[in-house]
């Protein structure tokens, strides 16, 4: 059982308190939640199919093949189709599909109509298509996945190492911070922009390369907060007292400075997230970014912006960009608030 | 005394040296000039045994109703940054322009692709098959009132070969390609090529270039030629620029051509201005205004949806889509057999049944595009086209894999010996995407898996010409003949910087080609090329795509065309200059009046879209 600190659960009940981030909170809560099950409502596979008095639940499952439901073809099922033939003949097999019966990646194309096609509640293309016919939705959803998990990986790394060295350059001070802090100036400079556009016109970029990349020029950041903190912190009372107890440094550094700052750490993670969110979109929109046809922010407002006729494309993603964005930053403001330490502490 | 040496020596030395180099230049450049004209006037007589020929059969395509007058209206997106055609900078949207007015010795008929007289009027094979003779017209004059006599001929191969134009690629074409210019007196001449080749006349029929105008080239000629107007053999000058506005090129009213049989009727416009917009949109604005005459449409969106708008509705602009007959670029798959999986032949025909190249012509091209059948579309008599690729066909896909023994893994995708059917796709264009994505999802059913790499346009022709793709989507440049040494013979396969990018190693084919390169008879070679078409499609390694053989323009309802509206050449209908097929069109003063009246009070008139197949390929009726 994790004994939570009457300071923090002060700090949470604060948060509790402003409404706006703790709602915020809520509702990016549910939305990463719906996204990790996506599966389950945006899908071409159907969620449960009844055929001859089997169950099969292809969502999870391996491929099925057309045969297996009686179809004539080796390649995975329709499940579209599946359902029209079952509601045609008068067996009693049936299909369940997701509320969007589509992935991201299929087009979805018609006779003698070409897309993107407008929003239809009939075809379920609740926000219409592309222009290579695929579903705006599921591309919005599976993209923000991709997204998300995007930022999370990289604020995850970026602050292991920016973290890491940041307090071991306030702790040991000496030859060690001048040498990083020389270093940092000088990576620091190098134009961020201009590497992943060169190292993406030579390989086409996956997710883990683009971390990388990403985590290359970013780790910066943490490091010059975390230097100052931990310079300030290592000169209070619970140090020297740890320190006089026989306590190692790796253990001072990791078991009592590093919680004394968490709270500083945790208002700066929104506003990573969302920065993560931007960057990726941003480079997908260049064209530097994930390869295609993965689904993707930035290559959707692409689309959008060279055909604003179709205004639903622009329109959906620059909703969903908003929508999100606004989220984080109300979380974001929130969480700075309620960990202000002015409210807490006091000097004397 | 000292002192006086100290101040007199250095410059004794500075004098000599003086001296010593202009001595050295001097003689340079008088016995360089000496050996260039002993190369290119011989006092021998010419050849008695060769046989001249002329052609004044072929019909006319020209319109008879044609009327001269008017003014054409057209853009271009950039002013250039010179007007020299050769040097630095010349390769600009200008360039062709220029060069239209510029006549060659030669044409060919545009329909019948026979030669037809332009500024020679007869012509003549030597025996040993590489000289080519030229009866010069003596009336043919530049532009200035000076007659075009062999010497501008002559004068063409020293131009060309001068350091002083900074242009090595010319320099080298007209001295290692084309050997030299006899000139036997004003009239007659013979050029020769360096070794013997077939169809001498698609090198040989090189344009004259003003002696007069040039005389003795230097090296200022870079900066000193870049605005000069260069006295030209065609149809049109130019008469007024303003850089960064405009250029106006006007009809030479006593063109010397102008009633010879296949220039008669044409180059009817008396002003063709070509204003600077720098944006297609903009220009699309100017063109419903009525401020340009002529607008290509080739692209879908403007055919379809940018044209519905009044102007179109009320027939004020006419819209035409005309079908040519001209070499297609190989435009495709190309398979890398120096892939593991690529070198057996049954996975390369699998893979190109795997790829549903109807699908993506039926909906992401709105049925515009055609299905290319074969690399070698469009070259006439040298095409095979009794050749179709293979179409998507899950079935074939099934039999071919199972002979060589795969089978469908569990996500659907062929597996043998732990080796995935999942390839690389190599591509640099944005707009293809759209394209591949379908033939992705198409290509899983079959079980094949492709990865879209998309790579900006130089890395990805890098990693072509490496030959380190698995598949790459391109298309290469045409030329007036197929070519296979390049793209298929072993000396150019597994090593990079090669056009052989499928790698293609075979020994028998090698022979054949060999063949086709060395023949020099017309017959045999076609003989050669449609056996050669056929062993490649039997090899598999390519998958062609897409063709565009036609052009679609709009204009507005005072151009006219002839009742043939172009030739089977023709890929822009209202250019105005090409000597090959240009100026067909005429302008009516007339209608324009009305137009623009009608323009004024809302009369509409009918709406017109021609489509035109009298050309199109037999392969795609």
């Amino acid at each position: 059982m994790i004994r939570i600190n009457p300071l923090t659960l002060n700090k949470i009940k604060r948060f509790k308190s402003i409404k706006r981030g703790y709602y915020s909170f809520i509702i990016f809560f549910i939305i990463i939640l719906f996204t990790l099950f996506a599966e389950l409502f945006i899908n071409n596979r159907a969620l449960i199919v009844y055929y001859n008095k089997k169950i099969y639940f292809p969502v999870y499952n391996k491929m099925y093949p057309g045969k297996v439901f009686g179809l004539d073809y080796d390649y995975e099922t329709n499940y579209r189709e599946l359902k029209n033939n079952f509601s045609n003949s008068s067996s009693d097999n049936w299909v369940l599909l997701p509320i969007v019966p589509f992935n991201s990646y299929e087009n979805d194309l018609k006779e003698n109509l070409y897309p993107p096609y407008p929003p239809s509640l009939k075809d379920k293309h609740f926000v219409g298509t592309d222009k290579a016919g695929r579903d705006i939705l599921a591309r919005l959803v599976y993209g923000f996945r991709l997204a998300l998990l995007f930022s999370f990986t990289l604020l995850i790394i970026n602050y292991m190492i920016g973290i890491s060295i940041g307090c071991i350059m306030g702790y040991f001070g000496g030859v060690f911070d001048i040498v990083f802090q020389r270093i940092i100036e000088i990576w620091s400079n190098v134009p961020f922009l201009y590497v992943v556009i060169i190292i993406s016109s030579i390989v086409t970029p996956n997710i883990m390369l683009l971390i990388l990349i990403m985590v290359f020029f970013q780790w910066i950041g943490m490091t010059w907060v975390m230097r100052t903190i931990t310079y300030k912190e290592k000169e209070r009372d619970y140090v020297l007292a740890a320190r006089s107890l026989g306590a190692s440094s790796s253990r001072i550094i990791f078991r009592h400075i590093i919680p004394n700052t968490i709270s500083i750490i945790i208002t700066y993670a929104p506003f990573s997230i969302s920065s993560g969110i931007i960057t990726l979109t941003s480079l997908d929109y260049l064209g530097f970014g994930l390869k295609p046809p993965s689904p993707s922010w930035g290559e959707l407002l692409q689309q959008g912006w060279s055909s604003l006729q179709s205004y639903w494309i622009a329109g959906s993603v620059i909703s969903a960009m908003i929508l999100v964005l606004t989220l984080v930053t109300f979380i974001g403001e929130a969480v700075r608030e309620a960990f202000d330490p002015k409210l807490f502490t006091t000097y004397e | 005394m000292k002192k006086l040496i100290n101040i007199f020596l250095p410059i004794l030395i500075i004098f000599f040296i003086i001296i010593i180099s202009c001595k050295k230049t001097d003689s340079n450049v008088s016995q360089d000039s000496e050996e260039i004209f002993k190369a290119f006037y011989s006092s021998e007589p010419i050849p008695s045994d060769i046989i001249w020929l002329t052609n004044d059969t072929d019909l006319e395509f020209a319109s008879p109703e044609a009327k001269k007058g008017g003014t054409l209206n057209s853009f271009i997106l950039s002013f250039p940054n010179t007007f020299r055609v050769v040097g630095p900078d010349s390769n600009n949207s200008l360039r062709g322009l220029i060069l239209d007015n510029q006549l060659s010795l030669l044409e060919m008929h545009p329909n019948s692709e026979n030669l037809i007289p332009s500024l020679a009027t007869h012509w003549a094979f030597d025996k040993n098959k590489r000289t080519m003779y030229f009866k010069l017209d003596k009336n043919a004059k530049w532009s200035d009132g000076v007659s075009v006599t062999g010497h501008d001929y002559a004068y063409t191969i020293e131009f060309m070969r001068s350091k002083h134009i900074v242009a090595p690629w010319y320099n080298d074409y007209y001295t290692n390609f084309i050997e030299k210019v006899i000139v036997y007196d004003d009239y007659t001449i013979s050029i020769s090529l360096n070794k013997p080749l077939p169809e001498l006349y698609l090198y040989l029929t090189l344009s004259p270039t003003p002696r007069h105008f040039y005389k003795q080239l230097n090296e200022e000629f870079i900066t000193k030629y870049n605005w000069s107007i260069v006295p030209n053999t065609g149809p049109y000058q130019i008469t007024k620029f303003n850089k960064g506005k405009f250029i106006i090129f006007e009809r030479k009213k006593d063109w010397w051509a102008k009633d010879l049989k296949y220039f008669k009727n044409r180059f009817n416009a008396d002003r063709v201005i070509f204003k600077v917009i720098k944006d297609n949109n903009i220009a699309w604005e100017y063109f419903k205004k009525g401020s340009i005459d002529v607008f290509g449409l080739t692209i879908p969106d403007y055919w379809y949806d940018k044209t519905k708008v009044k102007e179109f509705e009320y027939g004020y602009i006419n819209k035409i889509w005309f079908f040519n007959d001209t070499p297609q670029s190989a435009m495709g798959m190309y398979l890398n057999q120096d892939k593991e999986i690529f070198k057996d032949k049954n996975v390369r025909y699998a893979f190109a049944h795997a790829m549903n190249v109807e699908k993506v012509i039926k909906t992401v091209l709105r049925d515009d595009y055609f299905r290319l059948e074969n690399g070698y579309v469009g070259y006439g008599k040298y095409s095979n086209n009794k050749i179709r690729a293979r179409r998507f066909d899950l079935d074939k896909v099934d039999n071919y894999m199972k002979k060589s023994g795969w089978n469908r893994g569990d996500d659907g995708i062929w597996i043998k010996n732990g080796l995935r059917f999942s390839v690389d796709v190599v591509y640099s264009q944005e707009e293809h995407t759209k394209r591949l994505v379908v033939l992705k999802e198409e290509a899983k059913k079959a079980g094949v898996e492709l990865n879209l790499d998309r790579l900006d346009p130089a890395t990805s022709y890098k990693k072509i010409l490496e030959k380190k793709h698995d598949v790459a989507w391109m298309g290469w440049s045409t030329s007036s003949r197929p070519r296979f040494w390049e793209h298929y013979h072993s000396d150019n396969a597994h090593k990079p910087q090669t056009n052989n990018v499928t790698n293609n190693d075979d020994k028998e084919l090698d022979i054949l080609i060999d063949q086709y390169r060395n023949s020099i008879d017309e017959n045999e070679r076609i003989k050669l090329s449609l056996i050669l078409q056929e062993k490649i499609y039997n090899i598999g390694d390519f998958v062609p795509t897409f063709m565009i053989p036609y052009v679609r323009e709009a204009y507005w309802r005072w151009i006219k065309l002839p009742k043939k509206f172009g030739t089977k050449v023709t890929d822009n209908l209202f250019d105005p200059f090409n000597t090959s097929y240009g100026g067909l069109f005429w302008i009516d003063e007339n209608i324009k009046k009305e137009t623009l009246d009608a323009l004024k009070s809302g009369i509409k008139f009918e709406p017109v879209t021609i489509v035109d197949e009298t050309y199109k390929m037999d392969i795609i009726k």
